[in-house]
């Protein structure tokens, strides 16, 4: 599988990787998903829980999700598959230069989870807590999961 | 969740999770994880709000948490009763589930293996913290003589905080576990008498 793609923003985390937290959402992401196993690249000092999946979306066969969660609240979920698809989820301040973007929360897009000012949406996942998040991500992936596509990424609809 | 099960319709991701999570926790589940990696204090209507419960029902839980030590509690700007988690008691779950983790003799090393990590960074950089190198910067920042202007990476200063912070958890594992050894051990000498 890839590595992810470089991260090309330049904004960055406020606080620190928070162990805790990351605990936390291992445990949610082991509940919700049964495609997922996730372990913290370093059990005492971790930077990122790395999440891998059984099965990636539409023509990936295997796929990958980095979360990196903060003291401060602030987080990127970055997903990255065997088809070299990758967007990611972020909440972090950005100096308004994701123009649609009104808030902190926005959505890095496929294929190339771009960092391009005129290309990072608003997101669709507005709650803080990080139990919300983390289940905001796992149903959102599974719906792109059975849709074969990477649209409900960031639709945070799943009509009947 | 079965892998082949379709997921089911919903208009709004965040409600749609909201109304899970209220379903299958109570608010005093859901106060107290909200509550648990929040380190800057809040009111009581913050969490409620992030917890989905009334903004009373979060007071009561929260202090209920601040007795049993999970919380800590202050008073706001305006007189009112702030919160926040208890650090000792983040000190204490961290600490034991990394006991749970690691043999006696793994930790030892781990311990080791991160204290040496942050003695390079302060021979590194000369300070002993990250808060004394970003004096240093300002310093340095403020002098005349540009040719002493170095830029600190902020990504070091990150790494270095995040070291401080997970090799605390892992000391304090660490003492837990030396101070259990002794109290069991002392449990189990037949001869434990004080001398007359």
């Amino acid at each position: 599988m890839p590595e992810p793609s470089a991260p090309t923003e330049v904004h960055h985390l406020r606080g620190t990787a928070d162990r805790p937290a990351l605990l936390t959402i291992r445990e949610i992401i082991e509940e919700m998903e049964p495609l997922a196993t996730a372990r913290l690249d370093d059990y005492l000092d971790p930077t990122v829980l790395e999440v891998t999946f059984d099965d990636g979306l539409c023509e990936a066969d295997t796929a990958r999700l980095d979360i990196q969660w903060t003291t401060r609240g602030e987080y990127k979920f970055h997903y990255t598959d065997s088809a070299e698809v990758n967007v990611r989820w972020g909440r972090h301040p950005h100096g308004g230069d994701y123009i649609h973007v009104p808030g902190l929360e926005h959505y890095h897009p496929p294929p190339d989870a771009s960092s391009d000012p005129d290309d990072v949406q608003r997101s669709c996942i507005t709650q803080t807590p990080e139990a919300l998040v983390t289940r905001a991500v796992c149903k959102l992936w599974r719906v792109a999961y059975h849709e074969g596509s990477y649209a409900p990424l960031n639709a945070g609809e799943n009509p009947p | 969740m079965n892998d082949r099960s379709p997921p089911d319709a919903f208009d709004d991701v965040n409600e749609a999770v909201g109304a899970e999570w209220e379903a299958e926790t109570t608010p005093y589940e859901r106060i107290r994880h909200v509550i648990a990696h929040t380190y800057d204090f809040v009111t009581a209507a913050t969490v409620a709000e992030d917890a989905r419960t009334a903004p009373k029902t979060a007071r009561k839980h929260l202090n209920t948490l601040v007795d049993e030590g999970f919380v800590t509690t202050t008073s706001g700007e305006h007189g009112g009763a702030v919160f926040r988690r208890s650090p000792e008691s983040l000190v204490v779950e961290q600490a034991a589930d990394i006991l749970d983790h690691y043999s006696s003799d793994e930790l030892v090393t781990r311990v080791t293996e991160l204290r040496d990590r942050l003695t390079d960074l302060q021979g590194e950089f000369g300070v002993d913290s990250p808060e004394e190198l970003a004096v240093e910067q300002t310093n340095q920042t403020l002098s005349p003589d540009t040719s002493t202007r170095d830029e600190i990476d902020p990504e070091t200063v990150r790494k270095w905080k995040r070291l401080r912070r997970n090799l605390a958890f892992a000391n304090a594992a660490l003492s837990i576990e030396n101070a259990e050894r002794f109290v069991d051990g002392d449990h189990n000498v037949a001869d434990d008498s004080l001398p007359a």
